[in-house]
């Protein structure tokens, strides 16, 4: 046990002071909050902003259609009213629209009362980002004229036609009723899903370039004439797995005291909020931990049979595609969270260290699922362990050239 | 009582047999040399004897017990390649390796002090293993396998890269460790260095030992059918007729005598030729019996 934490202080002292640790400490998150926060502006921007020029013969239609996108207070038009519009102010209307003056031209036909026809013209089809802002807008005007011109007057139509809005909230499992919380729970999946899938994959591979380091440079024949090969591999696991957490617990901090700085109440305003509960928060290490361990025990395996950091690259993707079969599973967890392949998802030990977190923060998830998915990993560990370290204990001493399938099967039976 | 034992210990990988049925003995206070050719089975042999490899048959003991792992506490282990963390400080790696052979970090820390003033690279203590020369990393190797005073120590080529001032040093450390009742046993190629040090020695080729025991009792079983001849003038009589073979290093004859081959009669066909500062009847070198006994056999 002593030489286990001694190699485990080793291998932690030398990689928190190593130039990676530092950068992938401040980077990674950086990375994080610059993604979702050109994701949120772009998203705004696609909907508010917009300036529209309103064509039309009459001059009251097109007024009242104004008066209600400008009711429209997050949308934040801006809206030029031609009316009646000649030939020529229509032309001149699509001149500045290519000139990109303008965002937008609604122009309606109310030849026929009954009948009125609107076309709406923009630069790009993402000009129809707004297309339901403007129908609810023409409709609701068009119904108003209507109404008075059947002989309600302007206060009663505008009474009937005011838009009734609707809140949307959600039933938890334990019976509890609380408000859905927009886009947020999407951004904290998104969240959830890169802050553990980082720092897993960095980690696990940081960890079999390390083999392949020592075992290219011979160390592991002093190694072994001190330890057991066990008590490397496991060592090596604790110390690599503490600088993780490390990391982890400075991200927690920082983000707990950025959430309570003057801050983020400017930043993070409106809809847009995101919140970790205690269950959250105890569990994100728990299962930061087990897909590390997962991971790592896999690469330590094949680490210990390459020669060099290129011989690793051929077992890339064992590491890629349960992290991108995770990512896959985002939207379908987002669409139905309850749906059998989201629970699959949650409960399969190479995809759960990525999808449970992101999947509690979309559905409160049954604490049978959360057992059955951390006990199934820490299966899984011991039985990748059980494989990697009989593979690791031959393939640190054998050289010169990697190892072929039947061989390792053959250490295997070694060991 | 012996410190190492081998007894029959046999190691195969694949469908080559690294050593075959491989029978040693080493006393405390002695020095004990393995040699052999390239691949002939010396560092198969020491990781076995260092639990780095279990032998496929064969029985090993360490201070007269079968081997356990807890008898490498008092072994100390300095391996063919050097085998160091490049981006750690010497002293860092230094205290790292003594608290893994159970020394407290105060006391590790004393001690590589000391051993590095010995081995005279107290002013690398601070640096980067990568920032130092490859015979200075050997030093370090070297304090790394000596630091908390085993009574077994395992050395694999552990002159190479050092310079003859730095072997020297070595040389007088190991032996001083001798004189303490220390067990050493080292493998090179450097045969004037088994001469010079190693009280018994094992000879293996392709695995097997094929002359072992006490390296004066091994010269002793052959003839002194060698002359070192010093001289100045005509060399001529190195064609003498009791003459096998002869190598002239302008005015330093080795010469190795027919069987049966009179030396005083060369004795005096020299003297008649040249002058003669030197003519000193040896025993044959180690090099010489290594290579007689490993002949054309050697794989590398």
């Amino acid at each position: 046990m002593r030489n286990i934490l001694l190699i485990a202080k080793r291998e932690y002292l030398e990689q928190i002071h190593g130039r990676a640790f530092i950068f992938s400490t401040v980077l990674v998150p950086l990375l994080i909050v610059a993604l979702v926060a050109w994701s949120i502006m772009t998203g705004r921007k696609a909907d508010a902003g917009k300036h529209i020029a309103v064509a039309s013969d009459s001059a009251l239609l097109a007024n009242a259609i104004r008066y209600q996108l400008l009711e429209d207070k997050d949308a934040k038009y801006t809206v030029d009213v031609a009316a009646p519009a000649s030939e020529v102010d229509r032309d001149a209307l699509r001149k500045k629209l290519q000139s990109e003056s303008i965002d937008g031209i609604l122009e309606l036909n109310t030849s026929s009362a009954d009948a009125i026809t609107a076309t709406y013209t923009s630069l790009s089809s993402g000009g129809f980002d707004n297309l339901n802002g403007l129908k609810n807008a023409l409709n609701r005007a068009v119904a108003g004229e209507r109404l008075v011109a059947r002989g309600i007057n302007q206060t009663d139509a505008d009474v009937a036609l005011k838009p009734v809005s609707v809140e949307t909230l959600q039933l938890t499992k334990d019976g509890k009723t609380g408000k859905t919380k927009g886009t947020s729970p999407f951004y904290k999946a998104v969240m959830m899903l890169l802050l553990l899938s980082m720092p897993i994959m960095l980690y696990g591979l940081d960890m079999a370039r390390s083999i392949i380091e020592e075992k290219t440079s011979r160390i592991f024949e002093v190694m072994l004439a001190i330890a057991r090969p066990d008590d490397l591999l496991a060592g090596k696991l604790a110390g690599v797995g503490a600088v993780g957490l490390t990391q982890i617990a400075i991200w927690m901090i920082a983000a707990m005291l950025f959430m309570a700085s003057a801050l983020a109440a400017t930043v993070l305003t409106g809809n847009f909020s995101i919140h970790f509960s205690l269950m959250e928060g105890l569990l994100f290490p728990v299962y930061f931990v087990l897909g590390f361990a997962l991971f790592s025990a896999i690469f330590s395996g094949l680490a210990a049979t390459c020669e060099t950091s290129q011989d690793l690259q051929k077992f890339m993707p064992v590491a890629i595609i349960p992290l991108y079969l995770g990512m896959g599973m985002l939207p379908v967890m987002i669409k139905d969270p309850n749906s059998i392949w989201s629970i699959a998802a949650s409960i399969c030990p190479l995809t759960s260290p990525y999808t449970m977190l992101p999947l509690m923060g979309l559905e409160t998830v049954p604490a049978w699922q959360v057992a059955t998915s951390i006990g199934l990993l820490i299966l899984s560990i011991w039985a990748v362990l059980w494989i990697s370290s009989r593979i690791y204990r031959v393939g640190i001493l054998m050289y010169g050239k990697r190892a072929t399938l039947p061989e390792l099967l053959r250490w295997l039976r070694y060991s | 009582m012996a410190i190492v034992e081998l007894a029959g210990v046999t190691k195969a990988y694949e469908s080559k047999v690294a050593v075959s049925c491989l029978s040693l003995s080493i006393e405390a206070g002695q020095i004990f040399g393995l040699l052999g050719p390239n691949g002939a089975g010396k560092t198969s042999s020491i990781r076995m004897m260092m639990g780095i490899t279990i032998p496929d048959s064969g029985k090993i003991s360490l201070f007269d017990r079968s081997f356990d792992r807890k008898s490498l506490e008092r072994v100390g282990y300095l391996p063919e390649e050097r085998g160091l963390y490049k981006k750690m400080k010497v002293i860092d790696q230094l205290v790292f390796f003594g608290c893994l052979h159970g020394l407290q970090a105060g006391e590790a820390h004393e001690r590589a002090g000391d051993w590095a003033e010995r081995m005279e690279i107290a002013d690398a203590l601070q640096k980067k293993t990568e920032e130092l020369s490859k015979g200075m990393q050997q030093k370090i190797q070297f304090i790394a396998t000596l630091l908390h005073g085993p009574e077994l120590i395992v050395m694999d080529e552990p002159f190479s890269g050092l310079d003859p001032v730095n072997a020297v040093l070595v040389e007088k450390t190991l032996l001083a460790l001798k004189e303490q009742g220390k067990a050493i046993v080292f493998s090179t190629h450097r045969m004037e260095q088994v001469e010079k040090l190693c009280d018994s020695i094992c000879l293996i080729n392709n695995g097997e030992a094929v002359l072992s025991g006490n390296l004066r009792q091994i010269k002793s079983r052959y003839e002194r059918n060698h002359v070192i001849v010093e001289f100045e003038g005509n060399p001529d009589f190195l064609k003498s007729a009791e003459i096998a073979e002869a190598k002239n290093f302008s005015g330093h004859a080795e010469i190795k005598l027919k069987p049966h081959g009179d030396a005083q009669k060369l004795l005096h066909e020299a003297a008649a030729a040249a002058t003669i500062y030197r003519f000193e009847l040896v025993e044959p070198s180690l090099e010489e019996i290594f290579i007689e006994t490993v002949g054309g056999k050697a794989n590398a």
